[in-house]
């Protein structure tokens, strides 16, 4: 199944998402989406709830089955026309991406710095290297100091920041985001938006679903609107937002302002 | 009789009580494991069949199930009665608290929020290292109280052993009750166990508090 994608082998995207589809029971969430990510790029799926949105990022990570369609990462086939790869070779592919999960989703019985370090030590990493990396990344996260707290002692805002440092420590080549400030009070969204956007700047590969719209305006390459299990329009963040040209993704934009 | 040497002969059957409890929790907290884990099988009709086994175990008497691991053997195969009865004893005891255990751990491994399965996939962990590192800790804390619950009753059913004459201390309070028409040692049964459970109660709740350090 990993084999390489025929004539496109040059393809520099990190992850081709082609003719997607994602039913439950009679309802169609996802209806042929296709979608690619190149290297360094921030691609924002905004849309109403309900538009598939998540869904999405849930396929794309292996979270939920697809129906129909191809997901292939560096080229490589994880889902050929819905038939998976072997669980050895999903596996593999799970090394190359994070997701951050819109309500942290983190260890409560480990203290930060356990939560961050032992996914990377269980696959073999030598520790030294992954403990430094840990106080690196946390420093970033502006959590020095933290790594003996247990998540229930952080704030929303703080245990998000945890979450993307432990996406972060597996060296992942692209980092979902499944609406990482939702859960949030507005006060704590702007302190993990602010990491979002300084990995950005650090040409960090990353998929953000969210509902910050200036966020997904300043930071992306391309925004995606999503309604009804398909792509509306894309484009560069200007295009989108500036001048939309589907009637859809003027009212939804239209309705966000309001 | 004075009391003292009721007391005395009383305590003799200590040990044995002892020896029904520690075994049966020895036993049954794992087999309840496995059973929690059959129960929950994605194949239905295992499901089916540990759901039935747990039904029967929780809805009769642990005293027929006691007399039927004890004697049932004699009855149905006419082998003959264990001689010594702390094994039949244990495994009627284990049997019937493993179904319970079950059905602790069915409910806290149910309660840990599928984000926490999620994560673990995500991040690499197989499902045994999902299971063992990041639910199962969290299921321990959780089933704690109830645990707890289910070893008090423990310490107190071990009387029940008198239905098959186990000489533990409970049989030989109830057969001096009967040779000296006493009361005496029933309050005397009634002391040990009280003193039995103020320690464990103690010694369960220094567990929950190690286990105190999260949320």
């Amino acid at each position: 199944m990993a084999e390489m994608k025929k004539n496109e082998a040059a393809s520099p995207a990190i992850l081709e998402i082609c003719g997607l589809q994602k039913s439950f029971g009679e309802l169609n969430v996802l209806k042929d989406i296709s979608l690619d990510v190149e290297p360094g790029n921030v691609v924002s799926i905004i849309g109403p709830s309900g538009s598939g949105k998540s869904t999405l990022l849930r396929c794309a990570t292996f979270l939920e089955t697809a129906n129909g369609g191809d997901i292939l990462y560096d080229g490589q086939y994880a889902v050929k026309q819905g038939v998976y790869a072997t669980k050895a070779e999903l596996a593999k592919f799970r090394m190359r991406f994070g997701l951050v999960f819109q309500n942290f989703n983190l260890f409560p019985h480990y203290s930060v710095m356990k939560n961050i370090t032992e996914a990377p030590l269980l696959h073999g990493r030598e520790k030294t290297e992954v403990q430094e990396h840990a106080m690196s990344l946390l420093k970033k996260m502006g959590l020095e100091g933290k790594e003996n707290a247990y998540p229930c002692q952080l704030s929303g805002g703080q245990q998000q920041r945890v979450a993307i440092a432990r996406a972060l420590a597996l060296k992942p080549e692209i980092l979902f985001f499944d609406e990482p400030t939702s859960a949030l009070d507005p006060e704590l969204t702007g302190e993990v938006l602010k990491v979002i956007r300084q990995l950005a700047e650090e040409k960090m590969t990353m998929v953000v679903v969210t509902h910050e719209m200036p966020f997904a305006r300043a930071v992306s390459n391309r925004v995606i609107f999503m309604d009804g299990g398909v792509i509306v329009e894309q484009g560069h963040p200007e295009e989108v937002f500036g001048n939309p040209q589907q009637e859809r993704t003027k009212q939804f934009l239209r309705n966000y302002q309001r | 009789m004075s009391l003292m040497t009721m007391i005395m002969k009383m305590s003799e059957g200590l040990g044995k009580t002892c020896a029904i409890f520690f075994l049966t929790v020895l036993f049954s907290l794992p087999l309840g494991m496995i059973v929690a884990l059959l129960r929950m099988s994605k194949n239905k009709i295992v499901s089916a069949v540990t759901r039935f086994f747990i039904t029967v175990l929780r809805g009769t008497p642990l005293m027929l199930q006691l007399l039927a691991v004890t004697y049932g053997p004699y009855y149905l195969f006419g082998a003959g009665v264990a001689r010594n009865k702390l094994i039949p004893v244990v495994i009627a005891f284990s049997i019937n608290y493993a179904a319970y255990f079950a059905e602790i751990y069915r409910g806290g491994i149910e309660s840990i929020p599928v984000g926490q399965y999620e994560a673990a996939t995500v991040l690499g962990y197989t499902k045994f290292q999902t299971f063992m590192r990041i639910i199962l800790p969290q299921v321990v804390k959780r089933i704690m109280p109830s645990v707890t619950n289910e070893i008090v009753t423990l310490v107190k059913d071990t009387s029940m052993a008198f239905t098959v004459s186990y000489q533990e201390m409970f049989t030989i309070g109830k057969q001096i009750a009967n040779s000296q028409t006493s009361f005496m040692p029933f309050l005397v049964a009634g002391v040990f166990y009280y003193i039995f459970n103020l320690i464990v109660d103690r010694v369960m709740g220094r567990i929950e508090k190690r286990l105190d350090y999260y949320k």
